[in-house]
């Protein structure tokens, strides 16, 4: 069994390195202004600081995650977990590149209406507190999440999103990324 | 590990005015287990669960200053440190546990005197909410699992007793962490909520049990419970009294959260059919039903607000507060988030009359809303009467602990 102390007083860490430090080991996978130009990998820039926070926190308890982000994780206190989400929380968010497919969208338009997701999302879909950012993430990044919240839901404290997209397709799901993308 | 939310409710959801519902070929689509029930007219809404924080609060981000009890009474800051603790339990030799949602932590609190450290006993568990002692021994229930730590607080590596197999706990997982606690028969009190905001759910939830400490004897005690998040029992009379959320999506001023008294076993408190003092609920009661969703319900012995979101009750036993406080009851309101205004944020205390049929409802512990902001700085969730007689409070917004203590003079006459 893992046993962990963590008395606040012992946030202080003097061998910690540094934000700077940390966030030049994000910035190889998730791009230097947060937004990711790499297949796969999310981007972080606009994404609201608690969604960060929370992701973060979960990853590290090996809660949620791959193999990679757990053990960059490793050791990072709750302070810096907090830095780390301000800071890419104040990025600007770049939008997609490409031409979107002008039928996709609306159809992804039309479905997202449906399942409300800007109740939560809000209606522009820049996300907030606990809800993290839509528009402008990489559309494989959306719908391989979208797909996984369907099929395997992650650890959390609540089954949202598992019951929004119960009972959709991957056409639907498709189209959905696709108008989450390029939306701005 | 996790289950899908599959429920006896998608059939009863699809039956609302949800528009998720009609648009996927098949299977049909059932809306999120709290946006259930949301009508086409909440459309636009953006009202949507208040964030948690999972990261630990220093004692100087703690907004003490805002806080207020009534005269004579002091709150402190006495523990930090703990994200998203909740209901809390003393063991025997004075080692407080913490059960958390998201987290997945049980905490275990150690008082040294002038200072509180804090460490994790477990963690990666799937919403360990539910935690109880028997002497030193600490029982822990998350969603899936059953977890027993004989003899915890003088052996802090113990392994833990796995006792899942016994108790036979349903998959789903909304409102279905737990709150325990052992009855005055030394049984384990165990509420297994509805898995939904508002469904005709299956035959193993909305209700309370209790079974025997191993897991054996089970027994359903009452039903129609939609979530209870904590009770108590009568200090004099042994009843076991306990709250009950109102369901969502029916507007801003209800159906109230309730106060109930189970003044026997087997009643009825009325979900889906009937809320708080006799609203017949409008999505799931069939039209030749509605003169009859009431009949035969126990009604709560007080409404607590609407979305309130009534958390721990402790009837008070002590004898550092006021003769007038002795066996009323001390009820947190973690407060709403489906309600245009909030609503909440407090600890109140709840006076029943004599007969036990009716109570006064009075702010305690206030100071957490900001009404004219509409923002929060904490959320109270949990009561812990300490052998002193002061009381324990835990915020589970900021992973704290309020002490709350009478210091002499006049008692703030009612």
């Amino acid at each position: 069994m893992l046993i962990a102390f963590f008395a606040p007083a012992a946030a202080a860490q003097t061998a910690a390195p540094a934000i700077a430090e940390r966030l030049q080991a994000c910035a190889g996978c998730h791009g230097p202004d947060g937004n990711s130009v790499t297949p796969g990998i999310p981007s972080l820039a606009a994404q609201p600081k608690i969604f960060v926070e929370n992701v973060l926190v979960l990853t590290r308890e090996g809660m949620r995650g791959n193999a990679v982000m757990q053990g960059l994780m490793k050791g990072v206190t709750d302070r810096e977990i907090s830095a780390l989400a301000t800071h890419f929380a104040a990025l600007p968010a770049k939008p997609s590149p490409g031409e979107p497919d002008k039928a996709l969208v609306q159809k992804g338009r039309t479905l997202s209406g449906k399942l409300r997701c800007g109740t939560c999302h809000l209606p522009h879909l820049r996300g907030r507190e606990q809800m993290p950012r839509l528009a402008g993430q990489r559309e494989e990044v959306l719908y391989a999440k979208m797909i996984a919240f369907r099929d395997k839901p992650p650890p959390g404290t609540d089954t949202i999103m598992n019951a929004t997209l119960y009972g959709t397709t991957d056409a639907d799901i498709k189209a959905m990324a696709h108008f989450l993308a390029h939306a701005r | 590990m996790k289950t899908n939310t599959r429920t006896a409710a998608v059939a009863a959801a699809c039956t609302l005015a949800f528009s998720a519902c009609a648009f996927a070929q098949a299977p049909a689509a059932p809306p999120p287990a709290w946006k259930q029930g949301m009508g086409d007219k909440y459309k636009d809404s953006k009202l949507a669960p208040n964030p948690g924080k999972n990261t630990e609060t220093t004692a100087s981000d703690v907004p003490m200053d805002k806080l207020k009890v009534p005269k004579g009474f002091k709150v402190e800051l006495w523990a930090t440190g703990m994200p998203g603790g909740r209901a809390m339990v003393r063991g025997d030799k004075g080692k407080i546990y913490m059960g958390t949602r998201g987290l997945g932590r049980v905490y275990e609190v150690t008082d040294a005197g002038d200072k509180r450290t804090s460490r994790v006993v477990i963690d990666k568990l799937t919403q360990p909410s539910g935690v109880a002692v028997q002497g030193s021994t600490l029982y822990v229930m998350a969603i899936d699992k059953v977890l027993r730590f004989d003899d915890i607080e003088s052996k802090p590596d113990v392994q833990p007793v796995d006792m899942t197999a016994k108790f036979n706990l349903p998959p789903e997982q909304h409102h279905n962490w737990k709150y325990l606690a052992f009855g005055p028969d030394k049984k384990l009190y165990v509420p297994f909520g509805a898995p939904c905001n508002i469904c005709e759910p299956s035959k193993e939830y909305a209700q309370i049990r209790r079974y025997n400490p191993d897991g054996s004897g089970m027994e359903v005690i009452a039903t129609g419970v939609r979530t209870t998040q904590g009770f108590d029992w009568h200090p004099k009379t042994g009843e076991l009294w306990f709250t009950d959320h109102g369901r969502d999506w029916l507007g801003d001023d209800g159906p109230q959260d309730e106060l109930n008294r189970m003044s026997k076993e087997g009643l009825n408190f009325g979900f889906p059919y009937c809320h708080a003092a006799g609203v017949v609920d409008p999505d799931v009661t069939k039209a030749e039903n509605k003169a009859t969703a009431c009949k035969d319900v126990t009604k709560p012995v007080s409404l607590m607000g609407p979305h309130a979101a009534v958390m721990g009750v402790k009837f008070y036993t002590g004898s550092m507060f006021p003769a007038e406080y002795k066996d009323s009851m001390f009820i947190a309101r973690k407060g709403s988030w489906n309600r245009t205004q909030k609503f909440g944020y407090d600890v109140v205390n709840v006076r029943p009359s004599a007969d036990g049929k009716s109570a006064k409802v009075t702010p305690f512990l206030t100071g957490f809303l900001d009404a004219k902001e509409q923002k929060f700085s904490g959320r109270p969730a949990y009561i812990l009467q300490m052998p002193d007689g002061a009381l324990l409070v835990s915020d589970e917004q900021l992973g704290a602990i309020y002490r709350i203590s009478y210091s002499g003079g006049e008692a703030k006459k009612k």
